[in-house]
């Protein structure tokens, strides 16, 4: 792979909101019970990596940072294309807020090698905060495209476009960069069948797994524990309050036909009085 | 009780300071919201307002932001300012704040694109703390008992309170960080109150140094493309019905057209998805990237309601929602949901409603069978 592009894609475990499962009374996730899943806005991370080794060239590598489980997403990005992954699993690293994993995962990528490009998700479900990205450009001292929502390259320079407030804006940067990928960008696409065939196979013998993907921590990548986890963390969550479904009041109209639905509606709301002719 | 630790170098003196947005002279609205914001922790705490703005011949506006409330504003006009770009916006940020013979108390931007894009370069590069897209910001004591870290144990008069959404909008989180400032916090558009506006007031304006290197470069802009502010009137309409990608295609706002034009005062609205595929032009978009409205009625068609959509129409007076699909998240804050194709109920929508308007009261047409 010589000459091709070194890109690595960060992707993160989040409770699977969809199900309900492991939801504490107080609505706070129980991790331990809750399902997981890829945080849905890597997808369109992992999408924008491999269309970028496809159309250029390169090796993508998957860099997640998580509990053991985690693994269960790499599967996933093998599945899809990714070349190779690395899984930071520490147990220092319990409760980093997002300078304390920005820090932790710049110290992965140093590890790993060059990069030629980063890609990262808008945000994730879970923490939610979008800053994760930009912070691991900072440590590595790197230019950043957020809320990138479509790129080429050109004489090997990134050609992106990305959304602002009221439109959007175009701009060229220099390699390495980092991109966080916004949910309109292109969707993933299925896993060919010769990746999950290949995944399968190797998922069966764990020494072959090992060779993909690679359980790494802290002290591997010299990392200082005590600037992850919660000493690392200049911020706690210190307080969570319920607050309650949304409005929660949508009333929700019941009929048999289109006519009798809008009819319903036409009832219970007085709709009416913004008609055409009906002011005054 | 009775020994509390010194912790007063913790949490030294030091100002609010908020980091102002323009786009390309523009200055946004959730500056303003931002300098309400700052005005009461500032006010809290007894100290003072202060204000940074980075753009390019930005003539009048310090002055505005202290008619909004700022005591002091800080100034970065240069050409390479015009645009933002990561880098050059860093650069003179974090200089001026080196700068400083004490770091601000707090800092806050905007949780914009720009201000989510800023923010965590700075907090990053200051190994401070930074709270994500608050929606409440408050100045109270806390006192940290964890022993993990015995260093942080003790109690901090003044810390800033951070409160956000999360999981879904279903919890309120309360993130405080008070062992290092600037304790840094973006909010949330559209959420917080704007001071009254005060003509003539006065303040200090300062200009700062801006000093950029050839790295700073490695990013340009080759184009800006905002349309939002031409054209229709989106702002002003009593009744807005949106269209979103459940039209399944640009000739889907035919039908919607027709719909609005039953109503008095109306006009189109869409989602950013139908926007960025060319189906309908940017100044019909609502949503945090867009416009926000508070019209009479607002009526969703095919729109999921997706946060960025929500956050610019949840406050119209009455929300109808045409959608498919009867989990969507668009179900949980409108005020009428209807689970069905919008091919099917809008058509009967606007059947019905001429019938109302040919004369027959609304018992007639909606009693018949
Ligand atoms: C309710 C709640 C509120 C929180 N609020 C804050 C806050 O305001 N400030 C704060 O500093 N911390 C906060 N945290 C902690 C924060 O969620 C964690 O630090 C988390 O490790 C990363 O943040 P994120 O999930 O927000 O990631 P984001 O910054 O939203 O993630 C962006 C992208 O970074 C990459 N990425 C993020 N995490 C990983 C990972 N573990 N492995 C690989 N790639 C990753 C992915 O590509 C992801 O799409 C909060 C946590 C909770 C539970
Ligand atoms: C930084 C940033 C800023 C953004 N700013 C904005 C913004 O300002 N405004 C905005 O709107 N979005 C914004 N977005 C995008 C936002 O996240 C959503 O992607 C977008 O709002 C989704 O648009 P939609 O509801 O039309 O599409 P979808 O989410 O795809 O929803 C389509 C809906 O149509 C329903 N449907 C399908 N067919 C039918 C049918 N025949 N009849 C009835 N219902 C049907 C489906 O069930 C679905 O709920 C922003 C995103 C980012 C990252």
């Amino acid at each position: 792979m010589s000459g091709g592009l070194n890109i690595y894609v960060l992707v993160k475990q989040v409770p699977d909101t969809g199900s309900k499962a492991g939801l504490n009374p107080d609505g706070t996730i129980d991790r331990a019970k809750a399902k997981r899943m890829l945080n849905p806005f890597d997808r369109f991370a992992l999408q924008a990596a491999l269309h970028a080794k496809r159309s250029y060239g390169g090796k993508v590598t998957a860099i997640s940072m998580g509990p053991p489980p985690a693994v269960e997403i790499l599967l996933e990005c093998l599945e899809h294309g990714v070349d190779e992954a690395y899984l930071l699993s520490d147990r220092r690293l319990a409760a980093s807020d997002t300078l304390a994993t920005a820090y932790a995962l710049h110290k992965v990528l140093n590890y790993i090698g060059k990069p030629d490009l980063i890609f990262c998700g808008l945000q994730t479900t879970d923490g939610d905060t979008a800053q994760v990205g930009p912070q691991i450009a900072e440590r590595l001292g790197l230019p950043q495209v957020t809320y990138c929502e479509d790129f080429h390259m050109e004489d090997g320079k990134v050609h992106a476009r990305r959304i602002i407030e009221g439109g959007y804006q175009k701009v060229v940067a220099e390699t390495p960069l980092l991109i966080t990928v916004a949910n309109s960008y292109h969707p993933l696409e299925y896993k060919s069948f010769r990746g999950a065939w290949r995944v399968r196979r190797l998922a069966r013998d764990q020494d072959e797994l090992k060779k993909f993907i690679h359980t790494i921590d802290l002290d591997l990548v010299s990392a200082d524990p005590e600037r992850t986890g919660l000493k690392g963390s200049p911020t706690i969550v210190a307080a969570t309050e319920k607050v309650g479904e949304l409005g929660g009041s949508c009333k929700m109209h019941e009929g048999q036909s289109a006519h009798e639905l809008v009819a319903d509606v036409l009832k219970a709301s007085d709709l009416n009085q913004f008609l055409v002719g009906s002011s005054k | 009780m009775s020994e509390q630790p010194d912790v007063s170098a913790f949490c030294p003196k030091g100002d609010v300071l908020v980091i102002a947005e323009q786009i390309l002279g523009d200055l946004q609205p959730v500056t303003l919201e931002l300098l309400g914001a700052g005005r009461l922790l500032a006010d809290k705490m007894e100290r003072n307002l202060k204000c940074l703005v980075l753009g390019y011949n930005l003539g009048d506006m310090p002055q505005k932001l202290i008619e909004a409330g700022a005591d002091e504003v800080f100034v970065a006009d240069d050409k390479e300012l015009f645009s933002y770009r990561t880098l050059p916006y860093r650069r003179v940020v974090v200089d001026f704040l080196d700068s400083l013979p004490e770091p601000p108390h707090t800092c806050l931007l905007g949780s914009t694109t720009t201000g989510r894009d800023l923010a965590p370069r700075i907090s990053a590069h200051f190994e401070t703390g930074l709270t994500a897209d608050c929606t409440e910001l408050d100045i109270g004591p806390y006192e940290h008992k964890n022993k993990v870290d015995p260093s942080k144990i003790g109690l901090y008069p003044n810390c800033l309170y951070a409160i956000r959404p999360s999981f879904g909008e279903s919890l309120k989180a309360r993130i405080l960080g008070p062992w290092k400032n600037p304790q840094m916090a973006t909010t949330r558009p559209g959420v917080m109150t704007p001071n009254k506006h005060e003509a003539g007031r006065k303040g200090k304006i300062t200009a700062i140094p801006v000093k950029l290197i050839p790295e700073d470069h490695r990013l340009i802009v080759a184009d800006t493309v905002r349309e939002i502010s031409k054209g229709i009137k989106l702002t002003e309409a009593d009744v807005i019905i949106g269209g979103g990608y459940g039209l399944g295609s640009a000739d889907g706002f035919d039908l919607l057209r027709q719909l609005a034009d039953t109503f008095e005062n109306s006009a189109i609205g869409a989602s950013r998805k139908v926007v960025d595929l060319g189906w309908i032009p940017y100044q019909h978009q609502v949503g945090q990237t867009g416009k926000t409205v508070r019209p009479k009625l607002y009526i969703a068609c095919g729109i999921s309601g997706a946060i960025q959509h929500r956050v610019g129409m949840s406050k119209s007076g009455m929300i109808i929602a045409i959608n498919k699909d009867p989990d969507s998240p668009i179900f949980k804050f409108a005020h009428h949901g209807i689970v069905g194709d919008i091919y099917q109920i809008v058509p009967e929508m606007i059947k019905q409603f001429k019938e109302i308007q040919s004369g027959k009261g609304v018992e007639a047409v909606v009693g018949s069978h």
